[in-house]
């Protein structure tokens, strides 16, 4: 049975540096894309991706589980992102690839297909920011409507709100 | 299946995009290091907030330097702080270069007054706006520098010397002091002016002075008082 996170954060506040990198590995990813799809400029995502586990890093001694490891995680790159919207104003996001995987051999499935996720991330880049951010928290983080709400800073009904917004839109974009 | 699930299935056939590997290796580098570093701080700066390591740098580089420069300053001052009693042993100048007996009288107070002001203001700089109410007035610099920097001259031939006290003595002396032979020859003006009070005080502090100085008879019958 795999150590969860709290455990191994805690691990690695005591010293032990092979728990963040069990930690790093199941984390990598997906805050990677969120934080990618979130911004426009792939190297600020990656600025902004570092930065955030650099916090982590250096805030392990006053790490307490009082949330989960994933809400605290993404508590931080949402700060984070607020902080560079602020900077520069709300950004839509650009998704730079084109390149989609698909499934099936069949030509015409793969045009629809190709053109599904094309219209998706359409859909998402145009989303409001709060409503891109909470779908990319439900989606890449797995978190439910309350930990949005607490990794945004927000109320639960306003989470639910924008997860039910962005959802909509998306499934609208994904069904044309 | 759900619409939900179907969205959520049609965004995980999106690129599953991961952090380049020079990225991954840059964060578990800093992992190992903060590690390596315990323990973990309280309160570390973070993002923008990095900006204050090169300003505290630069504060501890600002106060060395600072404490260098005061240290280098009040080394001078010490140096005349040890010496002044030679100052104050400097006897009164020879007559020859001070027409009125009376000065060198009036000159010893204001040495003394001198000599007890560098020890609340051991900044010479400071000397003037910093020193007591008894010490002497400010408006005579050149003066007093003069007296300073005889008196700096002088220590310095001591401290040179100082391995042989009585040779460094002698020095200090033979720089600073009158010889011996021209303060009896003052002594003798005193007396055959007939002014006997002055040479016999005069005579009193030479003998002081140098106790082991013997005077011949000639010398004796010009400085003593006639019985």
């Amino acid at each position: 049975m795999e150590a969860p996170d709290e455990e191994l954060m805690l691990a690695y506040r005591d010293g032990d540096a092979g728990a963040f990198e069990t930690l790093y590995a199941r984390h990598r990813g997906a805050l990677y894309r969120f934080v990618l799809r979130s911004l426009k400029d792939r190297a600020v995502a990656e600025e902004l991706f570092q930065e955030a586990w650099i916090r982590v890093i250096e805030a392990r001694g006053r790490y307490a589980p009082s949330a989960t490891f994933t809400t605290w995680l993404y508590t931080i790159a949402h700060n984070l992102l607020v902080d560079h919207w602020r900077k520069k104003g709300l950004a839509l996001v650009s998704l730079e690839s084109d390149d989609v995987p698909v499934e099936s051999a069949n030509p015409v499935r793969q045009i629809e297909g190709r053109e599904s996720l094309a219209r998706l991330l359409r859909a998402l880049e145009a989303l409001p920011p709060v409503q891109r951010e909470a779908f990319l928290l439900h989606e890449e983080a797995g978190l439910n409507v309350a930990e949005i709400a607490a990794a945004t800073g927000s109320n639960e009904e306003a989470a639910k709100s924008r997860l039910r917004y962005a959802m909509a839109k998306l499934k609208a974009a994904v069904d044309e | 299946m759900s619409d939900d699930s179907k969205l959520s299935q049609r965004y995980r056939e999106l690129p599953r995009e991961e952090p380049p590997r020079a990225l991954d290796d840059a964060i578990l580098a800093a992992s190992r290091r903060a590690v390596e570093a315990r323990p973990a701080p309280l309160v570390v700066p973070t993002g923008r907030r990095r900006w204050y390591f090169p300003v505290a740098a630069a504060a501890v580089i600002v106060l060395a330097v600072a404490v260098v420069v005061h240290v280098e300053r009040e080394q001078p001052d010490t140096e005349i702080l040890a010496p002044s009693t030679t100052v104050l042993e400097t006897p009164p100048a020879p007559a020859a270069q001070e027409p009125k007996v009376e000065e060198p009288k009036a000159e010893a107070p204001k040495r003394l007054r001198k000599q007890a002001s560098p020890g609340f203001t051991p900044d010479p700089r400071a000397d003037s706006a910093a020193s007591a109410p008894a010490a002497p007035a400010p408006a005579a610099p050149p003066a007093a520098q003069a007296e300073r920097n005889e008196a700096m001259g002088a220590v310095a031939g001591a401290r040179e010397s100082s391995r042989d006290e009585r040779r460094s003595a002698q020095m200090a002396r033979s720089s600073v002091a009158p010889s011996p032979e021209a303060e009896l020859e003052r002594i003798a003006r005193l007396r055959a002016a007939g002014r006997h009070e002055e040479a016999d005080k005069a005579l009193a502090e030479f003998r002081k002075r140098y106790p082991d100085y013997r005077l011949s008879e000639e010398t004796k019958a010009k400085v003593e008082k006639p019985q």
